[in-house]
Parts: structure tokens; C-alpha cells; sequence
């Protein structure tokens, strides 16, 4: 006896599902309709037609028409076509239509029993890509970086070792990791909000994904860190592919109305065979510090020596950490002299830290450190605490009543809403006089960062504070922010005081900031005067003040009492300079 | 409006390539120039130089062609021959279009050839005439991947590029390109009718049986049994069938397989088999779930078949005499003919049609669909009229 054969189609529907084509339900219509040799099947959902094969699209829209009424033939171009409707679920229904014959009972009942199967097969298919995509999701969350869709350091070092352990391709290859930090970008993020610190990453990753190569890798390891893994025929190339990610990340960014300056830092490593991911990464983090170090915005490769700096390096941070809480950082002071008369007018707080075991260090051997780690805020106000302590007391003796005082300010601090608050404090507590009170800020801080600044230096001169711009010459400073802001003191750069009687660039430089300084009434202060000959020059450019170790080299606030303020002392005779 | 149309047969069994075409070009002596060119080769010909020269001698013209497994002249049937086919009239209207795919993507390589409809000024009857390379992946796709596009309205008439039965690789040409791997297509439409006709002659010798497991070209089960043990056990066959794939390949093409659809059989060709797994391998997909035959076809059986498929598509032209034929015949029905008498088949034809231009090629796979979803065959005749 023949089975039935219209039972066994059934299975034939289910076997069509398949959960890997995208096509899924317009091959199980195709079935359907062969094996009832129909000309056209669709799945009806909510009254539209959700698939079909057979119909043009003008027929199909004259069956969507009539589908709420469910009629047994639909005229359409070819002929009659005899339709069959099958319910699948309460709002579904499969729909099948042949010219010719029409459906008899047996094929009724086989395709009301393939809406079921198709229904069931729906749901188990939804089932599936949901329980997929879900397994997809947090795998993409394990392995990449939320932000900005980049794999994360898990997926990085795995292919990373992917790479040292299984070379693909070309032997001649070498792995190379280049190593990128976006430079002060803990400033940024403080400046500008954490939403333009995103804006910023995202863009970054975007430059670096369109920088490398098809097969290369880009990743984020965390914050402001990218990776990327690329294989390069010699090291040129890896140099090459830093120098175009530098130049590009350069240009600047617009964030919420305010443009970004920002640079990056890379420090780039080869693998070996053998090499271990982890080291890899260090080793490329080290060379980025080495970047750093030289001037940011650019990139180093990395050498076996970069590893004990490194380490003296993390070592210092640490140890810096502690210092601020442990009174090691101190205050020393470098007087300043009126050049007119020779007096001293006041002095420049510089910060020192007295170390436990390396003894007293300069500012070179711990700055960035203290920027990179944020410490640098602290040690501003611990510098113009004790300076302005110091200086409020030397104010009480007749003739110094005047003395003024210069202190920096960092970037950082400056974009520090918080700042304002905390210098107030100082003040007041310390009883200085505001208005003999200059805060040096770098000509680059106030260029660079001026949207983030503005309302800092306006609440500065709100506390009747004024600012020295501190290294003027080297940067590019508009005009306009020297009349807007309560500038009072430029100071002429080291580097061109050194040149004066030598360098006639060094001596037009000099002579054009002090016509600037008297055009917009500013006072200006020639820093580094070291011999009898540069004093004599500056004097006789006109420059109000001198600073340098001709006058005085930086000391403790103790001896700068004893040489330069107890002689001052209504019993003491009075100091003049050289 | 048109009323006119012609069919031209060029041929040519010159071993060169630049002078067979010569000879077979010089054999259309078309009133004008044809509105398409079908271009049917053996497999040793250069192709590009067949595209090319095509293109040069009828620059207006559209051509598709392809590889064979045999060739089918007004003659009869040839062997390494070039046959050109040239349609044209101001009846007719001609688009055509190709799509690359592997086995993978043959359905979608298919609705890109299909889409040359889109282009085409449709007259009273149209078809779409396609040629897919039959090594490439479960030809069915390909009958729906152009039902995408053809839909209801336009019937669907092709065959599978062949090599000899090389079984290595097939090409087929689109204008100057020649692809692998690909289906091209020609739409055809014109004011005068069209007639098409299937027939395979195949007769079921065994009980149905279930198909309890298949997918895409490879059928794993019947009745829960390996297909392969079903099919030697019950065809019994000599001993070389069992193990060497030459001779089981032999064997299976006069003993093919058949699926039962709603009111006719529908074959699939066996070409191989795996030993380990105990598979049968068939060009097309043998449906999960259907109720399939072992067939058996002996010489006359599968003569009256061609006359059916003639006297079927002569049917469709309402009356009016043929201006030219088109056929796609299995290859395995050439191998039940013989050589000495495979010309019987087309011979039979001529009787039937009188003498009307007639070309055609020994397929690895026949497409027919003019009712229902679907439409590709085994073993069969598949006949194009041109009213």
C-alpha cells in the first residue's frame, strides 16, 4: 500500500528551516508551493504580505486587497488562481494559489498542517537567533570596548599571540605594536567634560581603523590607550604608519563648539619569536613614554634601555604620590629686581621636591609625572601656599609692603573649576595682598586651551589677581587675549635673553615683545639674566624687571629670609642688585 | 506591430576554433540581423574567441551561450561541434543578462540573470531561456532564484552547460564575457505564440519510498536505509557498478531516480556516490520528506518521450506552423539511444515539426517550468517552439 504522501511533505517544510539562510522563509515557500505544485505561496503578517514567490508586485498588491475577505479564486493576469488560506497563530496566515485545479481536501488539510509546522518553525527560529545573537552579544561585550567598538585588551593580546605563535603569510613579515596615547587627554576630559573626552576617543578610533591596513588590528587597552597590530616588511614601515597616525590625529577637532588641540604619542615594538603578548604591550608602553619625554606628538621605537627608565620612572610616580602628603614637595624663591633702580621687587615661587633618597630634585625630573597623574593641581597650591605665607609676612616690613609674587599655574590647575575657590582660600587665610599676587600661565595654555580657561582666568581677575604670561615668545599668542584677559607681565623667554649681544634674531625677538608689552601697557621681565652684559642689554631695551642668577639663584624660603629679607629689616641696611 | 520572426541554424564541426565559427556563421544566412544568438560549444573550442568573433560579426546581436556535452544540429545530433542558433524578426524582442555564483549563491546569481526582464518591452509571450552551469551546487536554486523575478506570467525553459561528461568544469558566454560557475539568460518575447514541451519517458519499477534523508545534491536515506545499498540492492547491477564511479555513473544514467509531485514524476540524475558515507549524489535536490522511485527507461520509451515533448510545445502555438525548435536533451538519454541510432530522436522531431531550424545540446540538467514553483528535470526532453 502507498503512503500518504502529502503526511511525509511535512517534514520536507521542517527540513527547509534552516537557521544559517537569511532566506529562510522564501525557501520553505518555494517547497510549499512545488510540492502542490502551486505557482504562488506568501505569509500574510497583520494583513501585509511579509514574503511570497510568484506574483509581480502589482498582483501582489491586488492580493493584499482582497486578503481580509479570503476569497477562493483571485483573478489576476495569468487567470483564476485558486487560493488556499491557512491560519498561522491568531494575526499570520500562510496563503497558497494555483491556476488550474483547485485544492482538494487531502491538500487543504497538508497545508493547514504546514502552517502549523511553518508557525512552530518561526518561533523556534526567532528562539534560536535570539539565543545567537545573544551569545553574540556577550561575546562582543567580553571582547570589545564598548565606546568605541574596538576589541578590547582580552581580544588583543589573544591576537597577539595569534600572531607571534602563528605567523601567516610572508616569513620576511615582522609583527609590529604600535603603542598610542592620546597626550594630556586626562586634561581634556577634566577641561572639556567627559562627553567631548568620549567624542575625542571615538574619533581617534575612527582615524586609526581608516590609518591601517585590511588584516591589521586596531584595539582600545583602556582610557586613552589604542593598540594597533599590524605586520610590516621592515621597521621603516611601522615608522611610516606612526608618522601618518600622528599627522592625521593632529588636525583639530570640533566638540560641542569648542575645538580640540590634541596630539598623540606613539611607542612602537617588534615581536620575536617566543615573545610573550604582555611583554610586547610593555614594551611598546614604554617607548610611547620615551615619545612623551621628547616633546609629545611624536613616536619612538623601542630599545632595551627604555626598560630601566621606565622602571625609575614608575618608581618616581609612586613616590610622588606620597610626597605631596609627606611635605617633600617645598617652595623655593628666585628673586626679582626692578631694573630702574635696582630694588627688589619680588620674587617667583618654584617648586622643588626633597626627595628621601635622590635628595632635592628640579622640576624636570618629576613635572610630567605630576601632570600625567593629576598630582600637579596639588603641588601648584602647596607651592603658592607656602610662597604666599611667606610673602604675607615680608609684606609687614616697611618698603617691602609691595613685594609681589609670581607663582605658576599649570594647564591642568587652570582648567580646574575648583581652582578659583582654592586660591581664594589662599589668599585670605594667608593675608597677601591680591593685587601684588602673578599667576604665570605658559603662552601655549592660554592659546591652546583658551574656550576651557576663559572662565578661570575671569574669576582670576574677579579675585584682583593678575597673570604673567609665562615663556612669551615661544608660542603663538593672539594679541587679543593679551587686551582681554588681566595680563599684567610677559616674560621673555630664557632662550632669547641668552642670545642677546650674540643672536640678532634673539635681540629683534626681544626688542619686538617689549614695543608689544608698552603698546599694550604691560610690564615685562626678562628671565634667565646671568651675566653683567645681558643686564646691561635688557636695561637698555627697556625691559622693567630682571630674573636670573645674576640677581639670585632659586632658594628655600628660610634662606631667602636670611639673604634677602633680613637685610631688608628696618635695622639692616638696604640691598641693591649687582 | 511585428508580426514576423525566424529561426537560423549555423553549424560546424571544424576542429578550429576561428573556422568553425566561420563556417557556422556563414551557415545563419539571417535575413537581418538575429535579435539573440545562442551559441552552443564543445568544450575544446576557445571561448573567449567564440564571444569575441560573435560580437565582431553581429555586434547588434545579444548572445548567451555554453559548454555541451553534445551538440544538436538541423541535422541531428553532432559531437564536437559549434551550432550558433540565431532568432530574429520584428516579432520578437530579446534582453538578455548573466549572474556570477558557486554553489552557494546559484540562486542569487540566478534572479541577476532573471532581471534582464526588467529591461525587456514585453509583447504577447515571453519566456525566459536560461543556461547555469550544472557542476555548480543544487540546480533547483536556480529555478528559483528566476522565479523570483520571472514569477507566474513568464514560463521558465534552460539547460545545464555540460563537458563530455568530463565532469571537470562547464562556462558559459554572456556577450564578450565568459564565466564559470554562472547563469546567463535570454528573455524572449514576441507577438506570435510561443510553445513549450517536456516529456522524460521514465517508468517507476519500484515500490515509493520515503526519502528520510537528503540535503541539497546529496541523498543520505531511503526508508531510514543508506541510498546506496537501497539502490544496488534492488538494481542489482554487475559488480564494477558497486566500486568504480566510471561504471556506476554509466549505469545510473539510464537508471534514474524519480520524485513524486502531485500528478507527474519528476527525475533527478545520479551522477556518483560516496562509499563511505553510502550517498547517492544527484545533480539536483532530492526533497526531504517526498516519495521517491527507482526508473527504468528502455529505447522506445524514451523515443516516444521526444515526441511528446514536440507534439506538447507544438501544441502551444495554437495552430500556427513552427518557424524554428530549441531543445535541451539530457545527456543520459543519449547514452540509452547509442550512437548509432541517438539521430532516431531527432528524426522523430522532424516528423513531427517538418523541416524547421533546429538546434539544441545534450544537458546535465533540464529547466521547465510552465505550472507550479518549480521545474528542473533529469532525464528529460525539454522543447522550445518559436510560432
Amino acid at each position: 500500500m502507498e503512503p500518504s504522501w502529502s503526511l511525509h511533505m511535512l517534514s520536507e517544510i521542517l527540513s527547509a528551516f534552516s537557521t544559517e539562510d537569511p532566506d529562510n522563509l522564501r525557501n520553505v515557500l518555494n517547497r510549499v508551493a512545488e510540492s502542490v505544485d502551486a505557482e504562488v505561496a506568501a505569509i500574510f503578517c497583520a494583513g501585509q504580505i511579509d514574503w511570497c514567490i510568484g506574483l509581480s508586485e502589482a498582483d501582489q498588491k491586488q492580493l493584499v486587497q482582497q486578503a481580509e475577505q479570503q476569497p477562493t479564486d483571485i483573478p489576476i493576469r495569468s487567470g483564476a488562481l485558486h487560493a488556499c488560506w491557512a491560519p498561522m497563530g491568531n494575526r499570520d496566515m500562510l496563503f497558497v494559489g494555483r491556476l488550474g485545479e483547485r485544492f482538494d481536501l487531502e491538500e487543504r488539510a497538508l497545508l493547514r498542517a504546514m502552517a502549523r509546522s511553518i508557525e512552530l518553525s518561526i518561533q523556534m527560529l526567532r528562539a534560536v537567533s535570539s539565543e545567537r545573537q545573544a551569545r553574540k552579544d556577550a561575546y562582543q561585550q567580553a571582547t570589545h570596548d564598548a565606546l568605541t567598538g574596538l576589541p578590547n585588551r582580552r581580544m588583543v593580546l589573544d591576537r597577539l599571540r595569534s600572531a607571534i605563535d602563528h605567523p601567516v603569510g610572508d616569513d620576511s613579515l615582522v609583527t609590529a605594536v604600535l603603542f598610542i596615547d592620546i597626550d594630556r587627554f586626562k586634561w581634556i576630559n577634566d577641561a572639556h567634560g567627559h562627553a567631548a573626552g568620549d567624542q575625542l576617543l571615538i574619533h581617534v578610533s575612527r582615524i586609526l581603523k581608516e590609518a591601517v591596513r585590511h588584516g591589521d588590528l586596531v584595539g582600545r587597552l583602556s582610557g586613552d590607550e589604542f593598540i594597533v597590530i599590524t605586520r610590516t616588511s621592515d621597521r621603516n614601515a611601522a615608522s611610516e604608519l606612526a608618522r601618518r597616525i600622528i599627522a592625521r590625529i593632529r588636525q583639530p577637532l570640533k566638540v560641542a563648539g569648542s575645538e580640540l588641540s590634541h596630539t598623540v604619542s606613539i611607542g612602537i615594538s617588534f615581536a620575536h619569536p617566543g615573545d610573550n603578548p604582555s611583554s610586547l604591550l610593555e614594551n611598546a608602553d614604554m617607548a610611547m613614554y620615551r615619545a612623551k619625554a621628547l616633546g609629545r606628538g611624536r613616536y619612538a621605537s623601542f630599545h632595551s634601555s627604555m626598560r630601566l627608565q621606565a622602571q625609575q620612572r614608575l618608581s618616581l610616580e609612586e613616590a610622588l604620590g606620597h610626597a605631596v602628603g609627606n611635605g617633600e614637595i617645598t617652595t623655593h624663591l628666585q628673586p626679582l629686581f626692578r631694573l630702574s633702580d635696582n630694588t627688589l621687587s619680588g620674587f617667583e615661587a618654584l617648586v622643588r621636591w626633597q626627595h628621601p633618597q635622590l635628595g632635592l630634585l628640579l622640576p624636570g625630573a618629576f613635572l610630567e609625572q605630576a601632570e600625567d597623574s593629576g598630582l600637579i593641581q596639588d603641588i601648584d597650591m602647596t607651592v603658592f601656599e607656602a610662597a604666599c605665607s611667606a610673602i604675607a609676612q615680608w609684606q609687614h616690613i616697611a618698603g617691602l609692603e609691595h613685594l609681589r609674587l609670581s607663582s605658576n599655574l599649570s594647564a591642568r590647575s587652570l582648567a580646574d573649576p575648583r581652582v578659583k575657590e582654592r586660591i581664594k582660600v589662599i589668599l585670605e587665610t594667608t593675608g597677601i595682598q591680591p593685587s601684588n599676587v602673578y599667576l604665570e600661565i605658559t603662552e601655549t595654555t592660554l592659546v591652546e586651551d583658551i574656550d576651557s580657561t576663559v572662565s578661570t582666568i575671569n574669576a582670576l581677575r574677579d579675585l584682583n589677581v593678575r597673570l604673567a604670561i609665562d615663556d612669551f615668545g615661544t608660542g603663538y599668542s593672539s594679541l587679543l587675549y593679551l587686551k582681554r584677559f588681566p595680563v599684567g607681565v610677559l616674560k621673555i623667554d630664557r632662550s632669547f635673553v641668552n642670545g642677546l649681544g650674540m643672536n640678532p634674531e634673539d635681540e629683534v625677538i626681544a626688542t619686538t615683545i617689549l614695543s608689544l608689552a608698552r603698546a599694550l601697557e604691560l610690564e615685562v621681565v626678562a628671565e634667565g639674566v646671568e651675566n653683567q652684559m645681558q643686564l646691561e642689554r635688557i636695561r637698555e631695551l627697556g625691559s622693567d624687571y630682571g630674573q636670573g642668577y645674576l640677581f639670585g639663584e632659586p632658594i628655600s624660603i628660610g634662606d631667602t629670609e636670611r639673604s634677602f629679607i633680613a637685610p631688608r629689616r628696618p635695622t639692616a641696611a638696604v640691598l641693591t642688585a649687582p | 506591430m511585428g508580426t514576423e520572426s525566424w529561426v537560423k541554424v549555423g553549424a560546424s564541426t571544424q576542429t578550429s576554433t576561428t573556422e568553425a565559427l566561420d563556417e557556422a556563421l556563414a551557415g545563419l544566412q539571417t535575413p537581418a540581423a538575429p535579435k539573440l544568438v545562442v551559441a552552443l560549444v564543445a568544450p575544446h573550442f576557445d571561448l573567449p574567441t567564440i564571444a569575441e568573433g560573435l560580437h565582431q560579426a553581429l555586434p547588434t546581436t545579444q548572445v548567451i551561450g555554453c559548454t555541451t556535452s553534445g551538440e544538436i544540429a538541423p541535422d541531428g545530433a553532432v559531437a564536437q561541434a559549434l551550432v550558433l542558433w540565431a532568432l530574429g524578426g520584428d516579432a520578437i524582442n530579446v534582453t538578455t543578462g548573466s549572474g556570477q555564483g558557486d554553489d552557494l549563491g546559484l540562486r542569487r546569481a540566478a534572479t541577476e540573470a532573471a532581471h534582464c526582464l526588467d529591461q525587456l518591452d514585453q509583447r504577447a509571450n515571453t519566456v525566459l531561456m536560461m543556461l547555469s552551469d550544472g557542476l555548480c551546487g543544487d540546480q533547483m536554486e536556480v529555478v528559483r532564484g528566476a522565479y523570483d523575478v520571472a514569477a507566474i506570467d513568464v514560463p521558465l525553459v534552460g539547460g545545464c552547460a555540460g563537458d563530455y561528461l568530463a565532469m571537470r568544469r562547464t562556462r558559459q558566454i554572456h556577450g564578450r564575457r565568459v564565466m564559470s560557475q554562472s547563469v546567463v539568460a535570454a528573455a524572449i518575447s514576441s507577438n506570435r505564440p510561443l510553445g513549450i514541451g517536456v516529456s522524460h519517458g521514465w517508468t517507476p519499477v519500484s515500490e515509493p519510498m520515503l526519502v528520510t534523508g537528503s540535503k541539497g545534491n546529496l541523498l543520505s536515506s531511503l526508508e531510514d536505509k543508506p541510498a546506496l545499498d537501497v539502490y544496488l540492492n534492488f538494481f542489482n547491477p554487475p559488480e564494477a557498478v558497486r566500486t568504480d564511479q566510471a561504471a556506476f555513473a554509466t549505469f545510473a544514467a539510464t537508471h534514474p531516480i524519480g520524485i513524486r509531485r502531485r500528478d507527474k514524476i519528476e527525475m533527478r540524475h545520479i551522477t556518483g556516490f560516496n562509499p563511505q558515507t553510502r550517498e547517492l549524489i544527484t545533480v539536483a535536490e532530492v526533497p526531504q520528506g517526498a516519495l521517491a522511485f527507482l526508473t527504468e527507461g528502455d529505447f522506445s520509451s524514451v523515443l516516444d518521450a521526444a515526441a511528446q515533448s514536440c507534439q506538447s510545445a507544438l501544441a502551444g502555438l495554437n495552430g500556427e506552423e513552427p518557424v524554428g525548435l530549441f531543445l535541451f536533451d539530457c545527456v543520459s538519454r543519449r547514452a540509452v539511444f547509442t550512437e548509432d541510432r541517438v539521430h532516431e530522436e531527432t528524426d522523430l522531431i522532424s516528423s513531427h515539426c517538418g523541416q524547421v531550424p533546429m538546434a539544441g545540446f545534450y544537458t546535465y540538467g533540464e529547466i521547465c517550468r510552465t505550472k507550479g514553483a518549480g521545474g528542473f528535470h533529469n532525464q528529460t526532453l525539454v522543447t522550445l517552439a518559436i510560432g
